[in-house]
Formats: C-alpha cells, structure tokens, sequence
C-alpha cells in the first residue's frame, strides 16, 4: 500500500456535522506534530541502569534445577566454574546427565564400597579435560554439588566419596545467599 | 523534541529552536537493554566451600596427636562440640538443633584456640544437608574458614 500524505479527505467521510467543522480545517493546520520522547528516554534508561546492576560478567554458572530447593547460608563466597552435580532424593545427575538413582544411593552395598561408578568415571574424563585443555594451570580439584536440602547425608556421602576418589577433594556446595543480617539477598548484587 | 533557547529579542524573526536527534541515542538504549536482558542472571547463587579432610589425612603437617582437633558432631540429638579432648554436648530445642548456642560455643573455641582456623564437620548418615550446612555455616561466622565435611566414623570420636 503506498504511502501518501495526510490530506483532509478522512473527515469528509464523518457525518457529524459539528464534528466536520470542528475537525475540519480543509488541509491548512500542518500534519507534522512532534512526538514526545521524554518518556520513553527516561524509561530506557532506567531500564539499562537496573539490568547494569544486575550485570554479571561471570554469567550464570548454575542453573536451578527442577525438585531442587537449595539452602540458604550467610558467608558465602561467588561460584566459579566447575562440574555440577546435582543431588535430588530421586537422582544424581553430572552437568544435567544422570548418573546414578537415588534409590542406588540409599542403598548400603554388600562391599562397603561408597563410590558410585558411573559419577567417577564422568569425572575423571572431566579432569583429564581440564588437564588436556590448560596445560600450563594447576588441577584445583573443585567440584560443585548442588543438592537439595531434603538430601540425606548417606546419599551425599557417597557422591562426596566419588567425587573425592576421581581427584576432587574441594566440594562447594551451593547455597541461596543470605544477607548477614538475616533477610534474603536480593536476586542480583 | 526540541529545544528552546530564548533570545530576549521578541521582535527576532528567526526562531532559536533546534531539534535535538534522538535516534543514535534511542538506538544505543535499545541495543544496550536487548544485550542486558540476554545477558543478565536473574537466579544468583553462591557457595560454601568444604573439604573431606578427615584426622590424618594429607594436608595436616602437624603430626595428629598434638594438634588440638575442633569438631561438631551432628546426630539426631543434637550437636556434640568437641574441641581436644572436651566434649560439650548441646541438644536440640524441642525439635530444632540449637544452632544459637553452637555460635555461642564455637566462639568460645576460637577465642581459646584463636591460631586455629579449621573444623570439622562430621555427621550421621540420616542428617539433612540443610542442617549440614546451616551448621557449615555457623562454624564460618565462628571464623572458622576451613571447614570439612566428613562421616562421624572418620571422626575418630
């Protein structure tokens, strides 16, 4: 449809007479009118200094996972990256991978053996990665699991063993912060 | 938009109004506000560090029998503070651990061993990690920053 200049045929089409009149200037009022920005510039930039302070350059290292309500803790410190393995009542999983059965887990075995197979196999490759890829940086052996708070410790125990057997011996476990002063930090610091 | 510069010169034929340009400025915000809702975290997270560094175990230079060893027993009791050779048992308060006088305690340890900066955590198998870490956490404002988490067997207990 082509684009045509504003022209004084639209109130011929309106059978109010008054209304005819009154709007109707036969063309002689300018069609330009200045559209007033103030609102939305002051929104826009509101908008960008709240997604500024809640800019992280990290970005996100965890993503929350479904069934899984993490606890809260005040002294806390930041995440940095490294495998996640996530601990549910129902399954234990490795960057978003399951790897073992929370019904496994509760098990006790016949052997007193604690380590969970599939996990530590998973990790060792992790970590022969990791050495493969930075040759030159020291292996930190830091895992970090994310479990629920409902998680029993016999079922942590086992993932903390496996962990520990294929190299990991620093677990971070991750938390909700918590403001010193008792309330909820805010979603974004 | 414009702007508006009075010229004290009513009878000046030229008008002193200027259209400032917007759209760079309006094209910078909304590029800015897309990467900035892409970009942006809403979930933020944190962590707390533990170790599984159990009696004896490498890392400890100093041989086991001399170090004075602080450890909180979690069980379905309570908590079992034990620093060298006491042993201050403290209760659950009804139904929840007492983590209040666990502060209180711990304190006390560090004021006596102030040159000691590790604990350990050892718990029972039943234990729910909410508690593990909400007791995790009670030993670090206790500014106990090396905390391990280990099994009540590997206690030695």
């Amino acid at each position: 449809m082509p684009i045509e200049a504003p022209k004084a045929h639209l109130y011929h089409s309106i059978k109010l007479e008054a209304a005819s009149t009154k709007l109707g200037h036969g063309g002689r009022k300018s069609t330009n009118s200045a559209l007033n920005l103030v609102a939305y510039i002051d929104m826009m930039t509101m908008l960008v200094i709240f997604l500024l302070m809640s800019f992280s350059a990290s970005g996100e290292i965890l993503f929350v996972q479904k069934n899984i309500t993490l606890p809260d803790a005040q002294n806390w410190s930041d995440l940095e990256r490294a495998p996640v393995i996530g601990v549910t009542k129902d399954v234990v999983t490795l960057d978003g991978r399951q790897v073992a059965t929370g019904e496994d887990l509760m098990k006790d075995s016949a052997t007193g053996d604690m380590k969970i197979t599939e996990l530590h196999d998973e990790l060792v490759t992790a970590k022969n990665n990791y050495k493969l890829l930075h040759p030159s940086e020291d292996f930190k052996g830091v895992c970090i699991i994310q479990s629920d708070k409902v998680v029993e410790f016999k079922m942590l125990r086992k993932v903390m063993f496996s962990a520990a057997a294929a190299g990991y011996q620093n677990v971070n476990f991750a938390v909700r912060p918590k403001a010193k002063g008792g309330a909820a930090a805010p979603a974004a610091e | 938009m414009s702007v508006s510069v009075e010229s004290g010169n009513k009878s000046g034929k030229k008008s002193l109004n200027a259209d400032l340009n917007l759209v760079p400025y309006i094209d910078l915000l909304t590029c800015m506000v897309a990467f900035l809702l892409i970009t942006a975290v809403w979930t933020q997270l944190a962590r707390l560090q533990a170790q599984q560094k159990g009696q004896g175990q490498a890392g400890e230079e100093t041989p086991p029998e001399l170090q004075v060893k602080i450890v909180v027993l979690v069980n379905q009791e309570g908590f079992n503070l034990v620093v060298g050779q006491d042993q201050t048992p403290l209760p659950k308060k009804g139904s929840d651990y007492d983590f209040e006088r666990l502060a209180a305690e711990l304190k006390k340890a560090k004021e006596s061993h102030p040159d000691k900066n590790d604990a350990q955590v050892a718990s029972e198998d039943t234990i729910k990690f909410e508690t593990l870490v909400r007791t995790m956490d009670t030993a670090l404002q206790a500014r106990f920053p090396d905390i391990s988490l280990i099994d009540s067997g590997a206690a030695g207990i």
